[in-house]
C-alpha cells in the first residue's frame, strides 16, 4: 500500500497536516492509536496565552516574534498567515470558531479560572476582560445527577467578575433514565440523549421553567457532540441568551471538533486507520520507506514522506523511565536533559523542564536518528522540544501551525 | 532495577495502565442506549481493582457488554477493556447457562441437527407460532428471522465437487470455513474456493476444525470453548506449521476470537501460528500488492458497494484489505459507512432481554445505509450481515462473494499461470 504521505498521529495536529495534504491532492493515510486529547479540550484554542515571563498575552502574534529561539513558533514561516489558514481549516471542517490571531480573549474553565483564548467555538462563553463579564444576571443551569461541572467553582468566578449569580437545576424523563447509570452520566453520554428526536425541546422547557428574568443562562458543555445545530437550536428555544461553559472530560466539543476533523479528511480521499501503533519502520539509509504497526505488518505501509504528531507524554508519543526519555515508535533523537535531577522542579505549579521535552528537529521540522537528520521524515505538535504549553497556553496552536508548516515543507520540498 | 520493577508490574490485561480518560465511555455503544450497563471504564478497569480485592464486587449486568472491544480501538493507552470485562465474566460469574443459551452457544451441533431436517427447520422458525414458542419459553426474540439452514452443508459440497481437483494447484490453502459457511451459507465457501482456484492456489478443508467458540465464551460455556479452542488450533497448526499452507477464514469474528481471544481470554497458546491465521482478503490484497497474482474483473459488472465494518474487523484494524480489494473492482461504486456496532453482537441481540438494546444500538446505521441506498452492503461479518438485512432489507454480501461475482475467471486463470 504506497501512499504520498503517512500521517502518525490521529489528534489535532496530524488530522490537520493530514487534511491539507489531502487537500493540496495527495494520497494520505493517518494511524491513530486511539482517541486524541482532544477529548479534553475546553472548547477555544490558544495560540500563545502567556510569553516566557508568564504574563498574559493581548496579542499573540506580536508575542510569539519575541518567544525564544528553541519554541517551535520559530520554525513556522509566517504565524499570522498560517493562524488564518488553521481557522479556515476549521471552518472548513464544519466547526464555526470565533477570534483573532491579533488579539485574545478569554475562556472560562470548569474550575472557574479565565484562560487566554485564541479561537472559541460557537455558543460558548467567552470574555474581554478577564475580571469583567457582559452579563449583570446570570442562571447556572446544571443537570440533576451531572457531576463533571463544579458549578459552585464558576459561581464564585463570576460573581467575583460582578454578576448576580442563581445556580438551577434542571432535568428530563430521557435524563432521568440516563441518570440511572451514575458512572456513566458524563457529558457525552447526556449530549447523545439531547440528540434524540424532540429531547432539546423538552430540556429547553426545563430550562425556560426555571429562569426568572436573568440576561443569561450558563450550561455545562453536553450539547453538540455531532454538530453545532443542537446548540443553535437551544439558543432560539430558551428565552434568554444561552453560552457554554467547558466541563470536565469526556469533552462533547472536542469529540465534535476530531469528528468532524477526521470526516473532512476522509471525505478528501484520505485513509483513517483507526486503534493501531506504529511499531517502526524501515530505514534507507538517512530515508524512511515504510511503517509497520500491530495490526498491518510487513511492508505495507510505504510513502514519500512521513509525519510523527503522536504527542507528548501523555499520548505515548515520549516516553520515559529512571534512566532516559525516548520517542516511543521509532527511537527518534530527542532534546532532554540526561541528568534527571533536572527533569522536574520541586513545586509541582513550577514550569516542570520535562514539559519541553520532545524530538529533536532541524528548520525543516524534520526529525533526526543517531544524530543524522531523516530527509523525509517531519514532526509536528506535541511531540516536539522546545516548549511548556502548560505555561504558555500554546498547545492547540502549535499542534495546528507546525502542522500547516510540516505540510508546507512537503509539497514545496 | 528500578526500571525492571516498573515495566514488570503490567497484568495479563493492563488494567493498571488506565489513565482513568474515560475516552473509552465515548465509544461504547451499548452504555448510550442502556443506563443498566456500568460502561467500559467502570466494568473493565475500574471494577478489575475492586473485584481483585473481594469477588463479590462482580457484577452481573457485565453481560450486557457486547464484546464489541470498540472500547480498545478508542483507548489512548492500549488497554485490553473489553478482555478485562470478558475475563471477569469467566473469573467470576456464577450464572448457569440456561437452556437457551447453551442451544444459541452451540452452533455445531444445532447446525448439524438443523441441516438433517433442514426445509422443516426453516419452515417450522418461519412460523409465526414457533417464533412465539420462542419467544415466550425459550427468551428468543420474536423479531428475530433464524438464518436459513441449507441442506447441503458446505464440507459435503466440498468432498463432492472440489476436493479432487485441489491437489493439482501448485500453490495451496487451508479454508476455515465456521459454523455459518457450513451449515447455513455454503455459497460463501464456494466463492472463495472459486477465487483462489482462479489465482492458482489450492484449497483444502482442515484435519478437523470445530465453531471458533464465540458465542460460547459469550454465553459462558467456557470449558467446551477452551476444548474448541485447542482443537481449532492444534488443526491450524498442522497446517501452518507442517504442511505450510496458511489457513484462510471468511469471517471477521471467526478470525478475531481465534488469533485473539484464545490467548487472552482461553488461555489457549497460538503465538506460534497466529499469522498463519488470516482472512482471505487479507491474503488476497497481499498477494495482488506484492505483484505476485493478477486479478481480471468482468467489464459488465456493476454494482454500488455500501462497506460495513464489523466490530471485530475494526478491532484487528483489517477492513482496509477488504476495502482496498472492491475498490480494485472497476465497476463498484464504492462508498464507506461510518464504522459502528450494527447492535447483534453474535448471539446478543437474539435474546429477548437485548433486543431493544440492540435495535437502538444499530439504528443510525440503519438510517445511514438508508441515506446511501446501495445496490448491496458489503462486510465480512455474517451476524452483521443479519441483522442488516432484517433491519433495513438491504442485501449484505461478504466481499470474498462480490469478487467471485465480479472475476473474470478464463481471463484470471490465464493472467496467473
Amino acid at each position: 500500500m504506497k501512499f504520498d504521505s503517512i500521517i502518525i498521529g490521529g489528534g489535532l495536529s496530524g488530522l490537520t497536516a493530514g487534511i491539507k495534504l489531502a487537500k493540496a491532492g495527495q494520497k494520505v493515510a493517518l494511524v491513530a492509536a486511539g482517541h486524541s486529547t482532544l477529548h479534553f479540550n475546553s472548547g477555544s484554542f490558544d495560540l500563545l496565552g502567556h510569553d516566557e515571563q508568564g504574563n498574559a498575552v493581548a496579542n499573540p502574534t506580536e508575542a510569539i516574534a519575541k518567544l525564544s529561539a528553541a519554541h517551535p513558533y520559530k520554525k513556522v514561516a509566517d504565524v499570522a498567515k498560517l493562524a488564518g489558514e488553521a481557522k479556515q481549516l476549521l471552518a472548513d471542517a464544519g466547526l464555526a470558531v470565533e477570534g483573532d490571531a491579533a488579539r485574545n480573549h478569554y475562556r472560562l474553565s470548569p474550575m472557574g479560572v479565565a484562560m487566554p483564548a485564541w479561537l472559541t467555538i460557537g455558543g460558548y462563553l467567552t470574555l474581554d476582560d478577564p475580571a469583567s463579564i457582559k452579563y449583570k444576571n446570570v442562571a447556572i443551569v446544571n443537570i440533576n445527577g451531572y457531576l463533571d461541572f463544579p458549578v459552585a467553582f464558576v459561581a464564585d468566578a463570576l460573581e467575583k467578575m460582578g454578576a448576580k449569580v442563581a445556580i438551577k437545576t434542571i432535568s428530563t424523563p430521557a435524563l432521568e433514565v440516563a441518570r440511572r447509570s451514575p458512572s456513566e452520566m458524563r457529558a457525552t453520554n447526556i449530549a447523545k440523549v439531547l440528540e434524540r428526536d424532540g429531547q432539546l425541546e423538552e430540556a429547553a422547557q426545563a430550562i425556560n421553567a426555571v429562569l426568572s428574568g436573568e440576561d443569561a443562562v450558563l450550561l455545562p458543555a453536553v450539547l453538540g457532540i455531532a454538530d453545532g445545530n443542537g446548540v443553535a437550536l437551544l439558543g432560539n428555544l430558551v428565552k434568554t441568551t444561552v453560552k457554554f461553559v467547558a466541563t470536565l472530560p469526556p469533552s462533547v466539543p472536542g469529540v465534535r471538533t476530531e469528528t468532524l476533523l477526521r470526516k473532512r479528511f476522509e471525505a478528501l480521499g484520505g485513509t483513517y486507520i483507526a486503534g493501531d501503533r506504529v511499531k517502526g519502520g524501515k530505514f534507507k539509509g538517512q530515508h524512511l520507506a515504510s511503517i509497520e504497526t500491530e495490526n498491518l505488518t510487513g511492508a505495507e505501509l510505504a510513502a514519500d514522506t512521513f509525519v510523527l504528531a503522536t504527542g507528548s507524554f501523555m499520548s505515548r508519543g515520549l516516553s520515559a523511565n529512571y534512566q532516559r526519555v525516548w520517542e516511543t515508535a521509532f527511537n527518534l533523537d530527542v532534546d532532554a536533559a540526561a541528568d534527571r535531577a533536572s527533569w522536574t522542579s520541586e513545586d509541582v505549579f513550577d514550569a516542570q523542564p520535562y514539559q519541553e521535552f520532545g524530538v529533536k528537529t532541524d528548520d525543516k521540522l524534520r526529525v533526526s536518528l543517531g544524530g543524522k537528520t531523516v530527509d523525509n521524515f517531519y514532526a509536528a505538535g506535541s511531540v516536539l522540544s522546545g516548549h511548556n504549553s502548560l505555561k504558555l497556553a500554546d498547545g492547540t496552536g502549535v499542534s495546528m501551525l507546525t502542522a500547516l508548516q510540516v505540510a508546507n515543507n512537503i509539497l514545496n520540498d | 532495577m528500578a526500571n525492571e520493577t516498573q515495566l514488570s508490574s503490567i497484568s495479563a490485561n493492563n488494567f493498571e495502565q488506565c489513565l482513568k480518560c474515560s475516552i473509552c465511555t465515548v465509544y461504547c455503544p451499548v452504555a448510550a442506549v442502556n443506563p443498566k450497563y456500568p460502561g467500559p471504564k467502570q466494568s473493565g478497569p475500574d471494577g478489575a481493582r475492586y473485584r481483585l480485592k473481594n469477588p463479590a464486587f462482580f457484577d452481573e449486568a457485565l453481560k450486557m457488554c457486547l464484546n464489541c472491544k470498540r472500547c480498545e480501538v478508542a483507548c489512548p493507552n492500549d488497554v485490553r477493556i473489553g478482555d478485562i470485562i470478558q475475563k471477569a465474566r469467566i473469573d467470576y460469574s456464577t450464572h448457569k447457562p440456561s437452556l437457551r443459551d447453551t442451544m444459541l452457544a452451540n452452533t455445531d451441533f444445532v447446525g448439524t441437527m438443523a441441516n438433517i431436517v433442514a426445509p422443516v427447520t426453516n419452515f417450522a422458525l418461519g412460523l409465526p407460532i414457533t417464533k412465539s414458542v420462542l419467544h415466550s419459553v425459550m427468551s428468543i426474540d420474536k423479531h428475530r428471522s433464524f438464518p436459513k439452514y441449507s441442506s447441503t452443508k458446505f464440507e459435503t459440497w466440498f468432498k463432492r465437487n472440489a476436493l479432487k481437483e485441489q491437489d493439482a494447484f501448485k500453490k495451496h490453502v487451508s479454508y476455515f470455513h465456521g459454523c455459518y459457511v457450513n451449515y447455513n451459507f455454503p455459497k460463501l465457501g464456494q466463492d472463495l474456493v472459486k477465487v483462489m482456484n482462479a489465482v492458482g492456489y489450492g484449497v483444502h478443508l482442515l484435519e478437523k476444525e470445530k465453531c471458533c467458540g464465540v458465542a460460547l465464551i459469550s454465553n459462558g460455556l467456557i470449558g467446551q470453548a477452551k476444548r474448541q479452542a485447542q482443537l481449532n488450533t492444534d488443526s491450524i497448526r498442522k497446517s501452518v506449521a507442517d504442511d505450510k499452507r496458511p489457513v484462510l477464514t471468511t469471517s471477521s469474528t471467526c478470525t478475531f476470537t481465534m488469533r485473539d481471544e484464545y490467548p487472552h481470554l482461553l488461555g489457549v497458546d497460538n503465538a506460534d501460528v497466529r499469522d498463519g491465521l488470516t482472512l482471505a482478503t487479507r491474503f488476497l490484497f497481499r498477494l495482488v500488492d506484492e505483484g505476485k497474482i493478477k486479478l481480471a474483473f468482468r467489464p459488465d459488472y456493476k454494482l454500488r458497494v455500501a462497506y460495513h465494518t464489523a466490530c471485530h474487523m475494526q478491532k484487528m484494524g483489517w477492513a482496509i484489505y477488504s476495502t482496498e480489494l472492491l475498490k480494485m473492482i472497476p465497476g463498484v461504486e464504492f462508498t464507506m459507512l461510518e464504522s459502528q456496532c450494527c447492535g447483534i453482537a453474535g448471539t446478543y441481540g437474539f435474546k429477548r432481554e437485548n433486543y431493544e438494546t440492540s435495535q437502538a444500538i444499530g439504528s443510525s446505521l440503519f438510517d445511514n445505509i438508508k441515506r446511501v441506498n446501495p445496490d448491496v452492503v458489503a462486510t465480512d461479518c455474517e451476524t452483521c450481515k443479519w441483522q442488516i438485512e432484517m433491519s433495513t432489507g438491504y442485501q449484505v454480501m461478504n466481499p470474498i462473494s462480490i469478487i467471485a461475482d465480479a472475476l473474470d475467471v478464463e481471463k484470471t486463470i490465464e493472467l496467473n499461470k
